[in-house]
């Protein structure tokens, strides 16, 4: 045991001379005297001994021990004093200072959301944010008093109808979009339609009265629940990553019949649950259906040839998974703090 | 909503399912469920022990020492205040780290010296009543280390259901519809509803004493669609039987007497909301009723049985009797005829109320209750009838005395429409994406309540009448059913097939995305998306009028009430946040702004457009030198402008906003398109907003920068073969003369002359007042190599025109 001792203590000043970088250094510390470094993998073979030998044995490593440790302190210091050579540049010097600008977060993932879509032959459409009640609402298949008016607080222009009704809003969803889109390009039709919304809501660290969104839409004659299953599938993988799973569930929309709720296996714990998906293993993302076919009738579609479906989620929730921030009010805070970190 | 387990279980046997099992399927199959609460867990390590010894405590008169045996041989010692403890008793014991219902944790402690292992426990200590008078004794059945839940029998598990997962589904606002689902999900029998309401209504009231007489008229039909009521006679007002309590309590509901329990039981039974009236409060002419189903009047008031006065009005469907209002129909009832521990003869009334009236007068009322959520989601009107009976049979039950008083007064103004819905098999294969079996399909409609007949290619479907009232009318509303149930989660994810066509190009999206990435490159901005709301104090602070602005009629805050016509004020106010963390910085943002003029963009039900709405792009600098930020700004529109192949040119702007600094305010020129300005934030504005900085801002129209820039390339012209000669010529001239005209001058006056760069701009007390100079770097190519001789001939010529044109004196170096 004493020969492994002194063999390490020559291997390890050897190898010390060689070495030129602090942190090379460091990592030939742990590796000898470190806790489960070479040393006390030797000394384990202690309890072999006989008592005068394992004095013995101890008396050697200690010494061993407290010499290299010594010699390691002074290469380490000679390495950070003088590690430049006479007269030599400092290369590590930073370079000259240019200073770069930033992207918002949430235009870099609508920009990689819509590359997707593109990819697959989606066009990308925009619409008005100031939406008329009748896109908003009536042509998605919420007539005025529909209990479903009660999931979305509309913050209303003061602009009232002939009828004496409020009938200007900023709107609630993108998916206002999908009908003015139908409209414009009839059947068959392939798009995906992001933008900012709007919802009448007091705000805090998760909710926000100004928010973004993507809609998608899919209308031929033969697209079907599967079709959706397997765009969500494809995008959630092409965003987590290709073990990604889809879990749709129902849920009502009144613009969607089915309508169903989408969620992506946890990207954190890979549905195993954790603190991010609240111990679910799923994270819930979209909104989504087969287009109603009053919304497709409201879109000038005949709905006996036509179908297709639709989904939606929100951006700034996608942003803040992908990033880990906590803060919804970030996104309009203008604040430079956040925005400069992308 | 609040589900028992418990309860549920009186219409299915739901067997080995365990709730998690049931939780998860609901979610995946039919509703949101958000939590499970487990009541055996409020009891969790409070088990049965029997008191062996009971000594005094050696230093406290009123304190005692029980040893108690807890089970698995087990002794402890506990101290106890309380004074009916004896050996041989049985009682709750809450163990070391027990947490009781109150909050109190359960700790090892010493109690006057003496050491305390847990706690032997009182009725109120439990949450099991409000009695401390002392330690609750348990009966002879209570086994030693049993846990107290399991002896209490407190199994029940109580699922909480998003009551937004249930905006569309009438039939699932009790336990029996969600028992259904059940049946469907899990393949169950459900107990039919003949069996849950053992009596209908007519064997019933066959054998009413006909003592009162009871007539409901209704006057709004199509906002009262059904109204049935009976008088029942030999109440006694007292407390409900414990199971009953229990099943409101495992609900949500508190326990308020034998009558209204029974009317709430039967709201979570079976989801109709009922009513019972003190008849002695209605007026009547002798034995004789009458309820008249009305609107409000204008400037009724009535006291609801919360104890406010409720200001009603005329589009409010009120229940009343000949004189007043006895109830606001389908929301809440009125204190007046409460049922009271003096009541004895009742009216109990089962309705069907319109929802969009119910969800207007309690919105109007600002009144949500039980009541009022369930007749908004469009019940079933059918469903009065068993309400009606199962509420006599269950009040007969818990007031035995009780008689039937009346005939049944039913008014019925409706039509159902229950199809069938002819739908073909291969239809409903194509709105899935794959064939599920016929005899599957079939299973789960009917265990749904629909009749499905199933002949050759076709399935001819009844809706039922819980779910015809506006959920269910049409084919994709039953494929809905059936592939919710089938499970989404055993259908293949597919991508679709489709003929091929690129998509059409996004011009302004692909312009913005460019713009983006070159004020994000070299002039190094941050780009920040604002709100698109500003405030009027916001406006007046740069002087502008707020009164043309559209305003919003519900704003979150008084300073965001307006919709913005310009990205300067809020981007004004990312310098003010940051201006006291960073030195000099600069920001941009693409937005919308909103004018109160007709757009182009249609409104679709009228021939009205939506008011105006554009993009801009708005750019804002701050530092410490407003002229060097002023040439930033302007260096950052023409290295934009230059990039997308446009030519800027910086002119006086015409019309200066009333924020912006005079003399350093320019209109932004893409050949004769104005496209925005360039402008300085005026000194005193600036304070006012709280500005620390100088701020220069940029407003653009983004609207006309793509429609300029639409199809420009960058242009390719041969390499010039011979070499050009650069001459300096720097002049004096008055200050008053624009670059720009000078700039044309030279550009345009000789052929030879190919690039004018100005490189230098004095003023100074040198030059004399109102004089400055200016200094070009000028180009000079021909079609051959050019002499020194005919470059000076024409810059000679030059310096003789801009002497005459522009009395220019020319400098030497």
């Amino acid at each position: 045991m004493k020969d492994e001792i002194l063999k390490l203590k020559a291997e390890t000043l050897k190898e010390l001379e060689r070495t030129k970088d602090p942190e090379a250094l460091r990592d030939l510390e742990i590796k000898v005297l470190g806790r489960k470094g070479r040393l006390t993998e030797i000394l384990r073979g202690l309890s072999g001994l006989s008592e005068e030998e394992k004095r013995d044995v101890g008396k050697l490593a200690n010494e061993v021990k407290l010499e290299l440790a010594a010699k390691l302190k002074e290469a380490k210091n000679h390495l950070l004093k003088f590690s430049r050579a006479e007269g030599a540049v400092d290369v590590t010097l930073p370079g000259e200072k240019l200073l770069r600008g930033h992207i918002h977060p949430i235009t870099k993932v609508q920009n990689e959301i819509e590359d997707f879509f593109s990819s697959l032959g989606f066009m990308v459409l925009d619409g008005p944010e100031l939406e008329s009640d009748f896109f908003n609402f009536e042509a998605l298949n919420i007539p005025r008093h529909h209990p479903a008016r009660d999931m979305q607080d509309t913050f209303y222009i003061d602009h009232k109808n002939g009828e004496g009704e409020y009938d200007l809003v900023m709107r609630t969803h993108t998916s206002p979009v999908q009908v003015r889109a139908m409209r414009k390009y009839g059947a068959p039709l392939r798009s995906i339609m992001p933008g900012k919304c709007f919802r009448s809501e007091a705000t805090d660290v998760r909710h926000e009265h100004t928010f973004y969104q993507v809609e998608g839409l899919m209308i031929d004659q033969n697209i079907n629940l599967s079709h959706l299953k397997g765009i969500l599938e494809a995008l959630a993988r092409h965003l987590y990553g290709p073990e990604t799973k889809v879990r749709l569930r129902p849920k009502f929309y009144p613009f969607v019949e089915p309508g169903v709720n989408g969620e992506v296996s946890c990207f954190v714990c890979h549905g195993q649950g954790c603190r991010l998906c609240k111990s679910t293993g799923w994270l819930e993302i979209f909104g989504a259906g087969l287009v109603h076919p009053n919304v497709l009738r409201a879109g000038r579609i005949d709905p006996e040839k036509y179908q297709g479906f639709a989904f939606g989620f929100g951006l700034n929730r996608l942003v803040m998974l992908k990033y880990g921030i906590e803060d919804i009010r970030l996104f309009n805070s203008g604040d430079l703090r956040f925005l400069e970190q992308f | 909503m609040k589900l028992s387990y418990d309860w549920l279980k009186e219409y299915i046997n739901l067997k080995k399912l365990t709730p998690e099992e049931i939780a998860g399927e609901l979610s995946l199959r039919t509703v949101e469920v958000e939590g499970l609460g487990k009541e055996a867990e409020k009891f969790d390590r409070v088990v049965v022990g029997k008191i062996l010894e009971v000594r005094k405590h050696p230093n406290a008169d009123r304190l005692q020492l029980a040893k108690v045996e807890v089970g698995g041989g087990l002794r402890l010692d506990i101290v106890c205040g309380a004074p009916n403890i004896a050996p041989g008793q049985l009682v709750p014991v809450a163990l070391v780290g027990a947490k009781l219902p109150d909050g109190l944790e359960i700790k090892e402690a010493e109690v006057r010296g003496e050491k305390s292992q847990g706690m032997l426990c009182a009725p109120d200590e439990l949450g099991l009543g409000d009695d401390h008078s002392g330690i609750l004794i348990l009966g002879k059945k209570a086994k030693i280390g049993q846990p107290l839940a399991q002896y209490l029998r407190l199994e029940d598990v109580i699922f909480e259901i998003d009551n937004k997962s249930l905006s569309n589904r009438p039939d699932l606002w009790g336990h029996y519809g969600m028992a259904r689902e059940l049946s469907a999900i899990f393949n169950l029998k459900l107990k039919p509803l003949d069996k849950v309401v053992a009596k209908p209504l007519a064997e019933q009231t066959a054998k009413a004493e006909k003592a009162l007489e009871l007539e409901a008229e209704v006057k709004e039909t199509t906002l009262c669609p059904r109204y049935m009521a009976v008088a029942m006679s030999g109440i006694r007002v007292d407390e409900s039987p414990e199971w009953l309590r229990k099943r409101l309590v495992a609900a949500g509901m508190r326990p308020i007497n034998n009558i209204v329990d029974v009317t709430n039981f039967v709201m979570l039974e079976l989801g109709q909301p009922m009513h019972a009236f003190d008849a002695s409060k209605l007026k009547n002419k002798g034995e004789r009723f009458k309820i008249i189903i009305r609107r409000a009047k204008a400037g009724e008031t009535l006291e609801s049985l919360d104890g406010q006065t409720r200001k009603l009005s005329e589009e409010m469907l009120v229940i009343a009797d000949e004189d007043k209002a006895l109830a606001v129909a389908g929301v809440m009832g009125g204190a007046e005829s409460e049922i009271g521990a003096e009541t004895s003869t009742i009216i109990l009334e089962a309705a069907n109320f319109n929802p969009v009236s119910v969800r207007k007068t309690s919105s109007r009322l600002a009144l949500r209750t039980e009541s009022s959520m369930r007749f908004e989601k469009s019940l079933d009107p059918t469903l009065c009838e068993p309400a009606l009976a199962r509420a006599v049979e269950l009040i007969r039950e818990t007031n035995p005395q009780a008689k039937v008083a009346s005939q049944a007064a039913d008014e019925k103004n409706f039509r159902i429409d229950q199809g069938p819905v002819e739908l073909d098999l291969d239809w409903i294969a194509k709105k899935i994406g794959e064939k599920l079996p016929t005899r599957e399909i079939v299973r789960i409609l009917e265990h749904l309540g629909f009749a499905a007949a199933h002949v050759g290619h076709k399935l001819s479907v009844t809706i039922p009448t819980w779910r015809a009232t506006k959920d269910v009318a049409t084919g994709e509303d039953i494929v809905e059913e059936i592939v919710r149930i089938y499970g989404y989660d055993r259908l293949a994810a597919l991508m679709p097939e489709v003929r091929l066509a690129p998509p059409e190009a996004n011009l302004e999206r692909g312009l913005e995305r460019r713009v983006k990435e070159l004020l994000s490159g070299a002039p190094a901005l941050a780009e920040t998306y604002n709100y698109s709301f500003v405030g009027e104090d916001q406006l007046k602070h740069l002087n502008i009028d707020p009164a043309s602005y559209l305003r919003l009629v519900n704003p979150i805050a008084s300073n965001q009430n307006l919709l913005r016509q310009n990205l300067t004020p809020n981007l004004l106010n990312n310098v003010r946040i940051n201006q006291a963390r960073f030195d000099a910085f600069g920001l941009f943002e693409i937005g919308n702004i909103f004018l109160p003029v007709p757009g182009e963009i249609e409104k679709g039900i009228d021939r009205e457009t939506l008011p105006y709405q554009e993009k801009h792009l708005g750019i804002v600098l701050a530092g410490d030198a407003a002229d060097e930020l002023f040439g930033k700004a302007k260096g950052i529109v023409e290295y934009l402008s230059a990039s997308l192949y446009l030519p800027a040119v910086f002119k006086e702007a015409e019309a200066k906003p009333l924020w912006a600094d005079a003399s350093l305010c320019a209109a932004v020129f893409l050949g004769d398109r104005e496209l925005g300005l360039v402008a300085k934030v005026d000194g005193q504005a600036a304070r006012r907003l709280g500005l620390k900085k100088e701020a220069v801002a940029v407003e653009l129209s983004f609207k006309t920068l793509v429609q300029l820039a639409r199809g420009l390339e960058a242009r390719y012209a041969p390499v010039e073969k011979y070499p050009s000669a650069v001459r300096d010529l720097a002049f004096v001239i008055d200050a008053r003369i624009l670059y720009n005209d000078i700039n044309r001058e030279i550009s345009g006056f000789d052929p030879l002359i190919k690039k004018v760069e100005l490189f230098d701009v004095y003023e100074g007390e040198k030059l004399g007042r109102d004089k400055r100079s200016l200094a070009f770097h000028i180009t000079y190519q021909g079609e051959k190599t050019l002499t020194a001789e005919e470059v000076d001939q024409v810059q000679q010529r030059l310096i003789r025109d801009l002497e005459e044109k522009f009395g220019a004196k020319v400098r030497d170096f």
